[in-house]
């Protein structure tokens, strides 16, 4: 798996020496207040509502075990002991005191981690599917890309100072498992007809105030062109991209007022003036960064285990968790797992030390050591033999790690809302707890079947509440929290904007009103029809009659 | 040169984060810090409220607190008038943490 090499560990201490400086000067009072503000975020400190707090990167959602007990550490000694995984695959901390935090940033420089590139308007933590090197159904590993622009990116001097923050992704399947469209810029790789790898890039997608789906930029990137063609596409962002007005600095803003077209034409004449072969880098480099990420000591097994069939019929509770959360593994007798950080009465992504130190175990016993994070806030471990998967049922039994409901209604994606965030408008995890007490019942789940529902606390939309089957969105009416309803939205492959139903709704005619709708919908399905594709068929007004005439 | 000024309306508090450990701390009768609005100085009162701009400004440039602004207070409930405020006052409504958010007790810092 990827690992610093020696210039990251260089860069990381010197710049945890550095913030150590600043911290320093600022408790003096020699940073004001103002400078000190961009220093702190470009090393991930936030002042959030109640407290400090420190968001640490978690490259392409891939951390080990090591990492996992460190995170651990961190919590008890520094924090409440909890962390809360973000939906850009990263990790939070609620309560830790600025005094701490240049020890925290060397606790985590130990364990080669950081909170570099997790704020600020440069090129954020580049995201992936958190499947990579495990999904049957991938062409590559999408983290060799991703690694290498992580590196391409951390440092470049243009990128330092955009107009606004931006977002990568990169994905290796069809199947979309990283919201690709609803990113800066998203990558597909894909094969062309004479059977190339090459990529499929998307530009100006974004959630926030005005949500837009990524359009296509280009059709079929070859390999070599990756890097050169990005860096001619961030120069049009830098040197067009609005700058007097945060709400429309986006990329999506520039492409949209634009047109696709006209953009495009600008990337293509900015690539016509660059020398690629300064930029892209070299076969060895590619081959170098691509070894980071080979694949563990698989064993040969047969692809089924009699063991683990016999258990799934013996144990209903263990047969349902592993019909939701485990996943068919491209190896044979391998499987993934995904951890649920969904428990009926918890906050979505939230984990204490202990289940932090747990996961680490089991990730060292049972999948090489490896843990990846996922935009919708749950763990994976990506390589269990089929065989190792009820022993690791029972250990997640024993530590309220069990939740079986993976893409199920109660499998909600939800921002901190504001019980945390500083720029809230509304409570978004005590909705999220009601939604998920209302429909706990498993069978029902299981009729309910796939659905994503997905709560923002404010127009920022970091729940991504647009391409949320159902999303929702808090805002604050008259002194009351009041929750916008959307249906529709779709953050897959075939991406979607969710509808906006109409007026909102009180946290206490929500959790009926979200009952109405699922009811709904299942009296009008087609067989085993998914919400989102009755809601495609039969539209709005049905949806809207439920919502409000009947009420 | 300060930029702590009141906008608002009717009674006025102020409040703060504590900058080298983060709570949130209201100003208090004493000129105080205090991270329970139980004790925060509520008054209409101009000239009093001066006195708070002043001090808001002086803990700021003294490095005991950051981000230090006046908040409207109604004069039926005692509470903050906006939500957020409300809510500010409180701590999370959700809190895994340990020890848990509500079993603090109020403290004061600098002063
Ligand atoms: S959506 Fe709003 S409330 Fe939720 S985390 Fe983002 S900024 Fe905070």
């Amino acid at each position: 798996m990827y690992r610093y090499d020696e210039f990251d560990h260089e860069f990381v201490r010197a710049r945890t020496r550095q913030f150590r400086g600043q911290v320093e000067r600022r408790l003096k009072g020699t940073l004001t207040e103002d400078q000190f503000k961009p220093l702190r975020l470009m090393n991930g400190l936030y002042l959030q509502l109640h407290a400090y707090m420190l968001r640490v990167a978690i490259p392409y959602g891939t951390f080990n075990a090591t990492q996992m007990r460190q995170l651990a550490m961190i919590a008890d000694k520094y924090d409440r002991g909890y962390g809360h995984i973000t939906t850009r695959q990263n990790i939070q901390f609620n309560w830790p005191e600025l005094v701490d935090v240049p020890d925290i940033l060397d606790d985590l420089a130990d364990v080669e981690m950081h909170a570099i590139q997790t704020s600020g308007n440069c090129i954020r933590n580049v995201t992936s599917d958190p499947w990579a090197g495990a999904a049957a159904d991938e062409l590559e590993d999408p983290r060799a890309t991703a690694e290498l622009l992580r590196q391409w990116s951390s440092l470049h001097p243009e990128f330092t100072y955009l107009p606004r923050k931006f977002k990568i992704a990169v994905i290796a399947s069809q199947k979309d498992r990283a919201v690709l469209k609803a990113h800066d810029i998203g990558i597909q790789i894909i094969k062309n007809d004479l059977d190339q790898i090459g990529y499929k890039i998307f530009v100006g997608g974004g959630l926030g105030r005005t949500p837009i789906i990524g359009k296509e930029l280009v059709e079929f990137l070859p390999r070599i062109e990756l890097l050169p063609y990005l860096e001619a596409t961030m120069r049009v962002y830098n040197r067009y991209g609005r700058r007097d007005n945060k709400y429309k600095a986006r990329i999506k803003i520039l492409v949209t007022e634009m047109g696709i077209d006209a953009f495009k034409a600008e990337v293509d004449d900015e690539y016509s003036y660059l020398s690629p072969s300064d930029i892209a880098v070299s076969k060895d480099e590619i081959a170098r960064i691509t070894s980071y990420f080979a694949p563990p000591a698989f064993e040969n097994l047969a692809s089924s285990d009699a063991d683990y069939e016999r258990a799934r019929r013996k144990n209903i509770d263990f047969a349902r968790w592993a019909q939701n959360n485990v996943a068919r593994h491209k190896v044979d007798g391998y499987a993934i797992v995904n951890i649920s950080l969904k428990p009926i009465d918890g906050a979505p992504g939230d984990i204490t030390s202990a289940q932090m130190r747990v996961v680490a175990d089991l990730a060292e016993k049972y999948s090489f050591g490896e843990i990846r994070a996922t935009h919708e806030q749950n763990l994976v471990l990506p390589y269990v033999k089929k065989s190792d998967l009820f022993a690791l049922y029972m250990s997640l039994q024993d530590n309220a790690l069990q939740a079986d409901n993976i893409g199920l209604i109660t499998d909600i994606i939800c921002c901190p809302g504001m019980d945390y965030c500083a720029l809230a408008t509304a409570r978004s995890i005590p909705v999220s707890q009601a939604i998920a007490e209302r429909f706990s019942d498993p069978v029902r789940q299981q009729t309910i079947g796939e659905m994503k529902i997905k709560i923002s606390g404010c127009i920022n939309a970091c729940g991504h509440h647009h391409v949320g089957h159902i999303g929702i969105l808090g805002l604050e009416k008259a002194g009351v929290e009041s929750y916008q309803i959307k249906l529709g939205g779709d953050g897959s492959e075939t991406a979607a904007i969710g509808d906006v139903t109409g007026k909102g709704f009180s946290q206490d005619e929500l959790i009926d009103a979200i009952e109405r709708v699922v009811d709904l919908y299942l009296n009008n399905r087609n067989d085993n029809e998914r919400f989102v594709d009755t809601y495609r068929r039969i539209g709005m007004g049905p949806f809207k009659e439920v919502l409000y005439d009947a009420a | 040169m300060s930029t702590l000024k009141h906008k608002g309306k009717g009674p006025q508090a102020i409040t703060a984060n504590g900058l080298r450990n983060g709570p949130v701390v209201y100003l208090d009768p004493n000129y105080q810090w205090s991270t329970s609005f139980d004790d925060a100085l509520i008054s209409e009162d101009p000239d009093i409220i001066e006195k708070m701009r002043h001090a808001g400004d002086a803990a700021e440039n003294a490095n005991l607190v950051v981000g230090v602004y006046f908040i409207d207070v109604s004069a039926e409930t005692g509470l903050p008038v906006r939500y957020r405020e409300r809510f500010r006052t409180n701590g999370p409504s959700y809190d895994p943490g340990t020890p848990p958010h509500d079993s603090f007790v109020p403290t004061f810092i600098g002063g």
